[in-house]
């Protein structure tokens, strides 16, 4: 018999704050973060906005300040909002769960080079004529980067970071790089649970899509041509997101604080051909949901003016609605692998205070599209 | 209900060829992949060695697969040849595929520098950067997604049962392999296509790594470079390839009359929460992860009969990961033979799970255990039964493959023999 799974434990790092409950209440109160980027011009882009967290310390999270600097942002951010998860569901690897007892799926976006890494390399590595020259690049080039760059260009190495700052042994799994795959983790986080696989489960992700390289992909492919043609569009944000998750007779024995229960998920692949409207009525069709109304949506509209349209048409002709509607990525930014675990965080704490069913879209680039159903224990 | 799980299809683009059969006879006969990189001038590198997969050419894969047309990363065009051939091996009908579900490992990220430093002379470069890259004509990214791999390969045969791209560096090719194994047991999907892809011979991943210095420098004799428990071990070599494998459930392959090459009998990962530099030097990762598998296979240690090793020629993994063994499988350890295959394939990365999978199914199905080459100086610390007489008949039921990433993340696997 499978297991009931449960929300215990929720660290977030966000340009709307660390603290998910006052992250949900600024978005409810029509709080924004969107801003012109602070490292770069964001001239070059379609898009010129951005949701930087401004004031992120990591030395706060992580004492050691040489892994501090093999660490990229994004690593960083994940270490930091893995920390605060934990301590919010009150688990020490260690003590309540074997470290090995504890799972560790997670998502991470596309490898972020900085910049200011980049050009140095490129510059030395080419001859007179502007070509690439590898012989210059061995000579010249690679003197020009740092010896850590791989530690910062692998996407495995956020999460393999949380392993080592947290003491998390038990089985894993590595998702990239949007939030679909965000959304895999945390699936596979709750199969895990519910097969036994593991006790306890940390999931989420992270990403930075603030910085220049991050605008060029994000441009490149296509994701600011709301911007380009509606002069609005997606935000794109900065941040990490983690869930602590135990299965529900666990966290009862222990006296767990119980954020809400996983009562359903469904994930779909869009396929070639397929309006992206019936890739989310697919989805909603794998929840079976009730007919009466949910007590709120947290909606994964991100400011596009098309991908609001399709959502919108998916949960119409589905007649899904919901007390409460909140929009988070138009808000705190849309922070892509890191997104699902935002999302089912704020439906969470929506489902704790609320009552009553809420459901967590999770749509976006790429080809999976996922939701989550959560309630009141 | 749990099903059983078996391997159908097994296809590979490799240093050591580009079937299973080609792969594997070489692989049995101790002939060695590695060469000099012929990709592009290495000269100036410390590391000019690797194992290239040589007269690979995607334009022969350009009829099949015209939706990767402006394709450049070239681990795109290995997956799509593996790929390929493992659905082809499997002779699968076109309407299960529809079902299928995909499990992609890969790692790194291609940056294509050459298509951006003509632009490093322009004045104000890093400013100008950007719009430069923008404007280009013809468009180019400077990186493809990871998941670009598995879009690809999903739409060109509809594989619409979920797509996974699983990022966990050099352990990600088992833990494709695991977790799909996991979804075909439990009854989600009937049959999965999983396997990996990675190439890392290209100036910056090659550069990159060569600074870590992991790598063997040997460059004056490749073939010897990879020295998997030797004692003048010096480094791994990298290596291009990838490898898939179909898999379904029992009763799916029985029904359409499949070859079966080998059962899937369990899957376990950990993680060593140590240092992303060196692996824990107890192996205490490694043991959880064999120990989980093993458990996992309704197994005891002792049932376990042949291991396919990380075994990377790393100073440093080759002694961990025989102290794990020996942890793991206690006084048993000792009574089977241990075997590494990057002493002939090099280290693929993200692929080598994937492909120590294949080369573990082909054990069981050939009942032979490949031979470790260039174990000429056995180290004092590296004391099991490593296969380095040239390959051993195998009468054994059972192989246990391991892969440890880089950053500390562990799968192993295990596969049975499944008499017709």
């Amino acid at each position: 018999m499978r297991k009931s799974v449960v929300i215990t434990g929720i660290g977030m790092v966000t340009p709307l704050g660390k603290n998910p409950s006052e992250i949900l209440s600024g978005i409810e109160a029509g709080r924004s973060a969107a801003d012109r980027p602070t490292n770069f011009y964001a001239t070059p882009f379609a898009c010129p906005v951005c949701a930087e967290i401004k004031d992120f310390q990591p030395q706060r999270y992580l004492s050691e300040s040489k892994m501090i600097r093999l660490m990229n942002r994004d690593a960083q951010l994940a270490v930091a909002a893995a920390h605060l998860a934990l301590m919010d569901a009150g688990v020490k690897p260690g003590e309540i769960y074997l470290p090995e007892e504890i799972g560790l799926f997670g998502a991470t976006g596309l490898a972020g080079l900085p910049l200011a890494e980049v050009v140095p390399l490129i510059k030395a590595s080419a001859d007179d004529n502007g070509n690439f020259d590898p012989v210059r690049f061995g000579q010249m080039g690679l003197r020009a980067v740092s010896p850590i760059l791989s530690f910062k260009i692998l996407s495995n190495m956020p999460l393999c970071f949380v392993s080592i700052c947290e003491n998390i042994q038990g089985p894993n799994g590595i998702y990239t790089p949007w939030e679909g795959q965000g959304a895999q983790a945390i699936e596979t986080a709750i199969r895990a649970l519910e097969s036994g696989d593991v006790a306890c489960a940390l999931t989420g992700g992270c990403d930075v899509k603030t910085h220049e390289l991050a605008f060029l992909s994000l441009e490149q492919h296509g994701l600011f041509a709301s911007w380009q043609q509606n002069h609005s569009g997606i935000l794109p944000g900065e941040g990490a997101v983690f869930l602590v998750m135990e299965t529900a007779d666990r966290a009862i024995a222990r006296g767990a604080r119980m954020y809400a229960q996983v009562s359903g998920f469904s994930l779909r692949t869009h396929q070639l051909g397929e309006s992206r409207t019936d890739t989310f009525g697919e989805v909603f069709k794998g929840l079976s949901l009730p007919s009466e109304p949910l007590s709120a949506l947290v909606a994964a509209d991100n400011g596009d003016v098309s991908s609001g349209k399709d959502e919108h048409q998916a949960l119409s002709s589905r007649k899904i609605t919901a007390s409460t509607v909140i929009h988070p990525k138009k808000q705190a930014g849309d922070v892509f692998a890191a997104a699902a675990g935002l999302q089912v965080g704020l439906a969470a704490i929506l489902a704790s205070r609320c009552g009553g069913r809420v459901l967590a879209n999770c749509f976006g680039h790429g080809s999976e599209q996922a939701a989550f159903v959560l309630e009141k224990p | 209900m749990k099903h059983r799980v078996v391997i159908t299809g097994l296809g590979l683009c490799t240093p050591l060829g580009r079937s299973a059969e080609e792969f594997w006879g070489n692989l049995l006969a101790g002939h060695s992949g590695i060469g000099r990189i012929s990709l592009f001038d290495t000269s100036s590198l410390p590391v000019r060695i690797g194992g290239e997969v040589k007269d690979f050419k995607s334009g022969e894969l350009l009829r099949t697969f015209t939706e990767a047309e402006n394709e450049k990363d070239r681990k795109i065009w290995l997956e799509l040849d593996a790929a390929a051939g493992a659905i082809a091996d499997s002779n699968l009908p076109h309407g299960a595929l529809q079902t299928a579900a995909l499990f992609v490992g890969v790692s790194l990220e291609t940056f294509f520098l050459e298509d951006v430093t003509h632009m490093a002379h322009a004045p104000k470069a890093s400013q100008n950067f950007m719009r430069q890259v923008l404007d280009q004509e013809p468009r180019r990214r400077l990186q493809t997604p990871l998941d670009r791999l598995t879009q690809i390969l999903g739409n060109h045969y509809s594989l619409n049962h979920g797509r996974y791209t699983n990022c966990s560096a050099c352990a990600a090719g088992a833990q494709v392999i695991g977790e799909a194994f996991r979804r075909v047991r439990d009854g989600t999907t009937a049959v999965a296509l999983a396997g990996a892809s990675d190439s890392t011979l290209n100036p910056l991943a090659l550069g990159g790594f060569s600074l870590l210095q992991i790598l063997s420098t040997e460059n004056d004799r490749p073939e010897k470079a990879c020295r998997p428990f030797d004692a003048t071990r010096q480094g791994t070599v990298l290596a291009e390839g990838a490898a898939f494998v179909v898999m379904e459930t029992l009763e799916h392959a029985h029904r359409r009359g499949a070859r079966i090459y080998a059962e899937v009998l369990g899957y376990g990962s950990s993680l060593d929460a140590y240092r992303v530099t060196d692996p824990e030097p107890n192996g205490r990762g490694a043991v959880l992860s064999m120990t989980k598998a093993i458990r996992d296979a309704g197994l005891q240690p002792e049932n376990i009969a042949c291991i396919n090793a990380h075994g990377t020629g790393t100073p440093k993994n080759d002694v961990a990961e025989t102290l794990a063994i020996k942890q793991a499988l206690g006084a048993h350890a000792r009574a089977i033979p241990v075997t590494a295959n990057k002493s002939m394939t090099g280290h693929m990365i993200a692929t080598c799970g994937a492909l120590e999978a294949i080369a573990s199914a082909m054990t069981l199905f050939t009942r032979k255990v490949p031979p470790t080459i260039n174990r000429a100086c056995p180290d004092s610390q590296c004391d099991l039964d490593y296969v380095v007489e040239g390959c051993r008949d195998f009468e054994g039921r059972t192989v246990l493959s391991n892969s440890f990433g880089f950053g500390g993340q562990n799968a192993s696997l295990v596969f049975g023999r499944l008499d017709p």
